[in-house]
């Protein structure tokens, strides 16, 4: 994954890798701009209730005018029943295929429950949705997921808010290395440089959310989250080089082998 | 029969690189992490060659970090000579001469006997192609008697249905080994010349068979020198990693079984020196740092000796390619392919040691599990 | 008939028929999605549905959300 030029989610294709999370937005006007600047092309949105007292909240009507594909998600959702009946409730709105499984039953640190998410992704999977499910950056529970038919995973980088940026690098490098559906970073992603070292690993994409719409100037942070997913994608497709181990003095192991010696 | 080699299988697009890479290649593939076909392709090309010592300190580290300093041991034991196939370069091919055994349940016994005197945990039980002689329930009732008196037993033998792997599983089978021989469709019809084995699909499906029967792992490997070697070192590359993908719960093991000439017999199309096989063992190892790679005592003592632990992690030894042999051990041990490597077991034990590898006879055991799951 | 909204007791002078529901509430019918009793009721389905009293009414849009 992460070698072809599209990101192919569920048999639909998209030119940009970074994906963009709506909460967090000191308004639905920076919110627009920010979504623009970023080029991205898929966008989450939660569902909550409608409030009467602020109908302009909503963002159907500004996010259409995008054509941009919206990526509901279940958060609020405890368990797999209702994360299910948000999905449903989410495809309605949405018109899109597209969900994704987020249940932290923990308010606190947020973080998501494995055996709900696994259960829920099975049966929306099986209902036809396009499945991106929001994990713990675990290596079994990614192949569980994409066993029940997920399109992606969404190995959470650190936890939701905290920016401590690609914590479970050693985990997403194992998840990368045995998936075969896009590997998308969700979620404590804080620079632009953190979203390059996710592209470079060999992730399918990124998604960012608090990083935009707490910066100073979200508009501008968009921007440059664009083009650092762009350079992380260039560069993993040119070919890194690693970081070369100190070289040791060792005596030659080839010595058994007849001829000249390298 | 022939049929085409599946895309996901399909080495035909980094044949170039394999066959034209120069050793700036060589150098920039050794140190870019990440694991694909055009990393792999380079590493078998034959600008590698220049670089094999490079290419052997960097297998060695990996081999330590994954298996650490030991090597694990298997022995083989034949049941059955009987076959009814036509493989052009096999010493059971149907249209040999010698005479052909298969062992009773009591020979089978004192077989197992004398290999647990050894000190064996893991044997490789094999047969012929399927035979009246030797058929699927002879070969599962040998397992569930093996099964009494060794920790792991894997086998190799012929393409089964899954259920018949289930049934094998069942009967304490905890791997299954199943060389494509080669890849490549054409050649691989021209060499099986009559027989169950012309069916180049089957056998390339087999392994999967194995592993959604829920077999611990499968054991793969092309006889390398039969076709192109670097097509098949390719093929067999990207056959392993569409099973890890697959079957994330499996194990795989790689095995490197190099045809040599036979006197007045076949002669290999293809070269395939000692430099080129430590090429190929150590671009498997450095891009596929877990999986456990494989080297019988059809290599000589000094191969074996200079490759243990540097990419290879399991060893045969005091190894027999004629059917039984363990319980007389002073008859000639060559039957299947000649044993090249004919040391005794402490002679073994004492290289390895000179080495800092230490023999491991077993690293697992069935505590948990019960036969019927 | 008195039914719960959002989570609170309202008072629906209509004849129960959700699209009047949306309109008294000032909703947009394209931009919410309704559930009754915990049933996530589809748009097109929305012209068969007549609350009653005591029945539970969820009315969602979509906000910010990661």
């Amino acid at each position: 994954m992460g070698n072809e030029k599209k990101l192919n989610l569920g048999g639909q294709e998209f030119e940009s890798r970074l994906l963009v999370g709506t909460g967090k937005f000191s308004s639905v006007a920076v919110m627009i701009e920010a979504i623009k600047a970023s080029g991205a092309q898929l966008v989450t949105v939660a569902l909550r209730r409608f409030n009467r007292e602020r109908p302009s909240d909503d963002l159907l009507g500004p996010l259409a005018k995008l054509g941009i594909t919206l990526v509901p998600n279940t958060s609020g959702a405890r368990n797999a029943a209702e994360a299910v009946r948000a999905a449903m409730l989410g495809r309605e709105l949405s018109g899109s295929r597209f969900v994704k499984v987020e249940i932290h039953p923990n308010p606190h640190h947020l973080m998501p429950d494995p055996l709900e998410t696994f259960e829920a992704s099975k049966q929306l999977a099986k209902e036809g949705f396009i499945v991106l499910p929001y994990m713990s950056a675990d290596p079994v529970l990614a192949k569980r997921l994409e066993d029940v038919g997920c399109a992606a995973v969404m190995p959470l980088g650190s936890a939701i808010g905290s920016g401590h940026g690609l914590s479970t690098a050693a985990m997403v490098r194992m998840i990368i290395a045995d998936s075969g559906i896009p590997v998308i970073v969700d979620a404590g992603l804080r620079a632009p440089s953190e979203a390059a070292a996710a592209m470079e690993m060999g992730c399918g994409a990124v998604l960012v959310n608090s990083a935009i719409a707490a910066a100073g100037d979200p508009v501008a942070m968009a921007a440059a989250f664009a083009v650092a997913v762009k350079a992380g994608t260039a560069a993993r497709q040119a070919g890194l080089m690693t970081q070369s181990d100190t070289a040791v003095a060792t005596s030659p192991l080839t010595s058994f082998l007849s001829g000249n010696q390298a | 029969m022939t049929t085409e080699l599946p895309e996901e299988l399909d080495p035909s697009l980094w044949l170039s690189i394999a066959r034209s890479a120069t050793e700036s290649d060589v150098r920039r593939a050794l140190t870019t992490s990440s694991p694909t076909e055009a990393k792999f392709a380079a590493l078998v090309s034959p600008a590698a060659d220049h670089l094999l010592e490079g290419m052997a300190q960097l297998a060695k580290r990996l081999t330590e970090g994954h298996f650490g300093r030991t090597i694990s041991l298997y022995a083989p034991l034949y049941l059955s000579d009987y076959c009814p196939g036509g493989c052009a370069y096999c010493g059971f091919a149907a249209d040999r001469t010698q005479p052909r055994h298969r062992l009773s349940r009591d020979e089978m016994m004192r077989e197992f006997e004398a290999l647990k005197a050894m000190g064996f945990e893991e044997i490789l039980l094999l047969t012929g192609e399927r035979s009246p002689q030797a058929d699927f329930a002879y070969l599962r009732d040998a397992v569930a008697e093996a099964a009494t008196y060794f920790s792991a037993i894997t086998v190799e033998a012929f393409p089964m249905t899954t259920a018949e792997y289930h049934e094998l599983a069942a009967a304490g089978c905890v791997g299954v080994t199943l060389y494509q021989e080669t890849y490549e469709p054409v050649q691989y019809h021209s060499l099986h010349r009559w027989g169950p084995k012309r069916d180049y699909a089957n056998r390339l499906d087999a392994p999967s068979r194995v592993l959604e029967a829920g077999m611990r792992t499968v054991g793969l490997g092309a006889l390398l020198g039969i076709s192109d070697p670097i097509f098949d070192a390719l093929a067999l590359y990207r056959h392993a990693r569409a099973l890890r993908r697959k079957f994330w719960q499996s194990g795989i093991t790689i095995s490197f079984p190099r045809v040599c000439p036979q006197e007045g017999g076949y002669q290999p199309p293809f070269l395939v020196d000692e430099r080129f096989l430590a090429r190929i063992i150590f671009a498997f190892r450095i891009c596929m740092p877990d999986v456990p790679l494989v080297l019988s005592t059809r290599e000589n003592a000094k191969f074996r000796d200079g490759i243990a632990g540097v990419g290879v992690s399991k060893m045969s030894i005091a190894s027999r390619t004629t059917v039984g042999g363990y319980r007389e051990p002073t008859l000639s041990p060559d039957g299947q392919f000649q044993v090249n490597d004919d040391r005794d077991l402490e002679t073994f034990f004492t290289a390895l040691r000179t080495k800092g590898l230490e023999p491991v006879f077993k690293n697992w055991d069935r505590v948990y599990s019960r036969g019927d799951e | 008939m008195t039914i719960t909204v959002n989570g609170n007791k309202y008072e629906h002078h209509g004849d129960g028929r959700v699209d009047q529901l949306l309109a008294e509430l000032g909703s947009n019918p394209d931009a919410v999605a309704i559930m009754v009793n915990d049933q996530v009721i589809p748009k097109i389905e929305r012209m068969g549905v007549v609350l009653k009293d005591g029945d539970r009414v969820e009315v969602l849009s979509f906000m910010g959300g990661g």
